[in-house]
């Protein structure tokens, strides 16, 4: 998996790179649109994160390049306007995603997974496993050694969010997100407390423990490694 | 093109005014001294046509007759303005005074007024029969020439015409004059108005000493003032705000690290305090983050940049999606979320935005669960009525003292300033951001409270 920056601000752009090698994906870094657009038309890249406000070269000229030498990979554009008419003229030139300065890297890091599992023909399976945790979506039930859980639904959709994307860290925004349709940051602890609720049934009484507060950054379940 | 100025405007209007009148009233006299001369000619007429037929009534035969041609030149002299002509019935002419030519006439009543020009000469004339005993036949035509008459009239006309330009220039000079010391007040005004800066925004313009005419753009223009100087205001502590509430967080940080720094620290255990200095970061950072994101939120609503869109919105629907999220913290709490739905099966459906809608529904349902006591409900009622939707939210809990209410929706606003800090609550946006939400989708809010509750009601 390679992953291309074009990221201009030279902090930014070195903890991207640091942090996406550190979680295991290779990245490499340009730092202005043309060397960006050089890069992403002759190598093969399997994402791009791309900046919209570039000296020269800029975000949406760099991906209209990109796109018209042919290269179809997922794109997700970072941008410090948060503004509906880039977004949309972003999503217009075939940008997938989009992500507003200041952002946490958890939640660029989980939308970079996302964008990158797309695509990629992987058969859904109606068993999710991880241990001795069962989760059957057919018959939305939950087993843990055998044993059933009574979930309520919103539950039952957090453990399969975490249970479809294991090892990653999920960060409260995006699990509000993904579980409720709340886009937007609460201050409250909501999440908190329905994980909390969650790995009360999960866990207790249980090992190893699955689900995982990673802290300052989100949850993560992951199963004995 | 920039339109005339007032002064030129109304010295101009002056002018025409006044030539209106003067030739409206020229026109009067002129027709008054025709009319005048016409009386005139015809009293004078009519004596000569006395004269004449007295002449030929008291011819007592033809040899009598004979002779009035002679009494009739002796009784013209001096006249030489007045021709008689009389005509025999075949239409030759029996006698003339003059040598002015009749115009022919068409068979009609007589006696047959006329008026006709010869060669330069202008006449007034009359053909009349001479209905006497002796000369049946004979036609009395008398012609007066009138040319003086024309030529005074051409010479009144120019008179006036004179006069009405003058009139007219005299007018304009004197309504410039009139019109500038008119609009003095005016000028002062707007010397008045260019003293003020955003510095100065306190000043009024004086709204005794104007013309009434203008009074009332005064208090315009002095109400127009005082919401400036709100909106500064607002803006100038919204500034000041800002500052203060990054200046904590990021003073927090700047010590912490030189604490971290300035020890050594070795070995795992300070490894550990390396990670809870960096934790205890990140929640700055996340919280200015945040902070940071609303204030760009309010700055975009500030700027008429939020457009809620049309989407219809099923506020029942919104609202039960919420309790959903927010279920689990509020049993934790104690809390109940109870929903009464009472609109009318026919209710309007809301169009607008449906993330800011929840953003904003969000926002005042935290609040309410926040400061509800445990044990006790958090009531949401829906409620329609003709065009209009509402949505009350309210929750038993303590009063907000009304010093607070009307400041509730300013940002950065906190009834309690040393819940600042606890964590829990956020920055003080939270309902600013739901009034700018509301207010883009063209609604209202508001917000009572008593003993019992506090109430926020929506209405769309």
């Amino acid at each position: 998996m390679k992953i291309l920056i074009i990221e201009d601000e030279p902090k930014t752009g070195d903890y991207l790179k640091q942090g996406l090698s550190e979680a295991g994906l290779l990245a490499d870094l340009a730092r202005n649109g043309w060397d960006g657009l050089e890069l992403a038309c002759n190598a093969d890249y399997d994402l791009l994160i791309l900046d919209v406000m570039l000296p020269g070269l800029d975000g949406w000229q760099v991906l209209e390049g990109v796109r018209r030498a042919g290269k179809r990979m997922p794109v997700l554009f970072l941008t410090a306007r948060d503004q509906v008419a880039d977004r949309v003229k972003g999503l217009e030139l075939g940008a997938d995603d989009y992500l507003v300065k200041p952002f946490a890297f958890v939640e660029l890091l989980a939308r970079v997974r996302s964008l990158l599992r797309r695509g990629k023909s992987s058969l859904e399976s109606t068993l999710l496993k991880v241990a001795d945790l069962e989760l059957d979506l057919l018959s939305r039930r939950a087993l843990r050694a055998g044993q059933r859980i009574d979930l309520t639904a919103k539950e039952f959709a957090l453990l399969e969010l975490l249970l479809r994307r294991q090892g990653e860290v999920l960060p409260r925004a995006l699990i509000a997100s993904q579980v409720w349709d709340m886009n937007f940051d609460s201050d409250t602890n909501v999440v908190e407390v329905a994980v909390r609720r969650l790995r009360a049934k999960v866990d207790d009484g249980f090992q190893p423990k699955l689900i995982q507060t990673v802290r300052g950054m989100g949850y993560r379940l992951e199963g004995p490694a | 093109m920039k339109s005339l100025s007032l002064t030129a405007r109304l010295s101009l209007l002056f002018a025409a005014s006044a030539v209106s009148v003067l030739l409206a009233l020229g026109w009067v006299v002129e027709r008054a001294v025709q009319n005048h001369f016409v009386e005139m000619d015809r009293h004078d007429i009519e004596g000569k046509l006395s004269l004449v037929r007295n002449l030929l009534a008291s011819a007592p035969d033809a040899a009598a007759l004979a002779e009035v041609p002679r009494q009739l030149e002796n009784a013209l002299i001096g006249h030489h303005h007045l021709q008689v002509t009389l005509f025999a019935a075949d239409g030759s002419i029996w006698f003339t005074s003059g040598a002015v030519q009749f115009p022919p006439q068409p068979r009609g009543d007589f006696p047959q007024w006329m008026e006709w020009r010869e060669g330069k000469n202008q006449y007034r004339g009359v053909l009349a029969r001479a209905e006497t005993a002796q000369a049946p036949q004979l036609t009395i035509a008398i012609a007066q020439d009138i040319s003086h008459h024309a030529v005074f009239m051409r010479d009144f006309r120019h008179t006036l015409a004179m006069l009405t330009a003058l009139a007219a220039l005299l007018t304009a000079a004197l309504g410039w004059v009139a019109t500038r010391a008119g609009l003095r007040p005016l000028r002062r005004l707007a010397a008045l108005a260019a003293q003020i800066e955003a510095s100065r925004l306190n000043e009024r313009l004086p709204v005794a000493q104007v013309p009434a005419e203008i009074e009332s753009m005064v208090v315009a223009f002095n109400a127009m003032l005082a919401r400036l100087e709100d909106s500064f205001r607002r803006l100038n502590e919204f500034s000041s705000d800002i500052a203060h509430e990054l200046r904590t967080p990021v003073s927090n940080l700047m010590t912490q690290t030189q604490v971290a720094l300035a020890g050594a620290r070795e070995g795992e255990a300070s490894r550990e305090q390396y990670r809870e200095i960096l934790y205890s970061s990140l929640e700055e950072y996340e919280r200015m983050a945040q902070m940071i994101a609303d204030m760009l939120f309010l700055a975009q609503a500030d700027n008429g940049l939020l457009k809620p869109g049309d989407a219809a919105i099923d506020l029942g629907h919104e609202v039960t999606a919420l309790f959903d999220y927010f279920d689990a913290w509020a049993e934790e709490r104690g809390v109940r979320l109870a929903l009464e739905d009472l609109r009318q099966p026919d209710a309007p459906k809301l169009h607008g935005d449906r993330l800011m809608l929840r953003r904003a529904l969000s926002n005042l349902l935290t609040n309410a669960i926040r400061h509800t006591p445990r044990g006790e409900t958090v009531w949401v009622r829906l409620g329609s009525a003709q065009a209009r939707l509402q949505v009350s939210i309210e929750n038993p809990g303590a009063e907000i003292a009304a010093e607070h209410l009307s400041r509730l929706f300013d940002r950065f606003y906190r009834v309690d300033p040393a819940r600042q800090r606890d964590g829990e609550a956020g920055a003080g946006l939270g309902l600013a951001i739901v009034k700018s939400i509301i207010t883009a989708h063209g609604g209202s809010v508001q917000v009572t409270s008593d003993s019992a509750c506090t109430r926020f009601q929506l209405g769309f």
